[in-house]
């Protein structure tokens, strides 16, 4: 039982770890260095300020949809583990009320 | 047992590293379908426990052996448990997949109407005793199962439901597919070893009460 609990737990863990894994943040940093190396090699004349603006606009969008979405999936699994977790410690509550109840027999036929 | 706990525990971990790390992100959900993984699988596995449930309650009635009762019983517990996950993790999906919590088409309601029968198993087998709740509980399991064909044909006997058809979760992408068939494997193996686990567990509890019911007699007499 207590091997189940403490797969319970891990596997939880290991959610977490790769949930944590997945979200790619970009900062404005490497969105100037990208609109700028993109602009130079295509030769074409545009205005950097407004692009890097729109393309980090977009990014920051695009992250925040991806924050909605970890989010639910990190809730589901959540509640997921929850649940079996819930009900391996109801488990191991049974387990124990017999264990006690057990020892109370035997030394009841002891003293008889 | 020690062998299914631990064959289960690798493939939980396995199952889990393939959601997260191996399987493609869906295009039109995108990260959210990897609920689909446990969801399904736990629907799935709520059929199998219900099951379970179905053919030793049939068993008792025949045979009249209270094993078979103690074990339709746990069978029933579990599947109670898995499809509380099921209709747990559904609405978190449901949220962003289509904008509700909750809505009453087919598949949604029967499962919760499925749920509901077997909280009622339960409250049944809680308001009576001996032999008259094995047999009632047993009647309730069978009739009870009735519900999982509905379950499961729901999308296609009422259609225009949210759910997609039966037949998507066989046409997925082949790394989808592989985590798919490894999560349901690890889920039923999860559920054979809580099944035997809650037997043992049932079976040591009803000798517990015939052994303090005989000290109990002798020592009125």
């Amino acid at each position: 039982m207590k091997i189940a609990i403490l797969v319970s737990f891990l596997a939880v863990l290991i959610i977490f770890f790769f949930v944590a894994q997945v979200p790619i943040t970009l900062t404005s940093d490497e969105v100037a260095k990208a609109v700028s190396e993109a602009t130079s090699a295509s030769g074409v004349a545009v205005d950097e300020e407004v692009l890097e603006r729109a393309v980090q606009l977009s990014v920051a969008k695009l992250e925040e949809g991806q924050r909605t979405r970890l989010k639910y999936l990190a809730s589901a699994y959540l509640v997921i583990w929850l649940v079996f977790i819930l009900y391996v410690l109801y488990l191991e509550r049974q387990q124990q009320e017999l264990d006690k109840r057990l020892s109370q027999l035997e030394q009841a036929s002891e003293g008889i | 047992m020690r062998i299914i706990a631990i064959i289960t525990a690798f493939l939980i971990f396995i199952s889990l590293y393939l959601i997260f790390g191996y399987a493609r992100i869906e295009g039109t959900m995108l990260e959210v379908q990897k609920i689909f993984y446990y969801h399904v699988s736990a629907a799935l596995t709520v059929f199998v426990a219900f099951g379970v449930n179905c053919v030793f309650s049939i068993k008792y009635l025949i045979q009249r052996k209270p094993n078979d009762d103690l074990l339709a019983v746990a069978a029933a517990e579990l599947g109670i448990v898995f499809c509380t996950i099921a209709l747990l993790s559904g609405p978190i999906w449901a949220r962003y997949a289509w904008n509700t919590w909750w809505n009453w088409e087919a598949r949604l309601t029967s499962t919760l109407v499925l749920w509901l029968m077997y909280i009622g198993y339960f409250i049944l087998r809680s308001a009576l005793e001996g032999d008259r709740r094995r047999l009632y509980s047993a009647v309730l399991g069978i009739i009870a199962y009735l519900d999982v064909p509905i379950v499961y044909y729901a999308v296609d006997i009422w259609h225009g439901g949210l759910h997609p058809d039966r037949g998507t979760k066989w046409s997925l992408e082949t790394t989808m597919q592989y985590t798919w068939m490894v999560a349901l494997i690890a889920l039923i193996l999860l559920f054979t070893f809580l099944l035997i686990v809650r037997y043992r567990m049932k079976k040591a509890q009803a000798r517990y009460q015939a052994i303090q019911q005989q000290h109990l007699t002798e020592a009125s007499s």
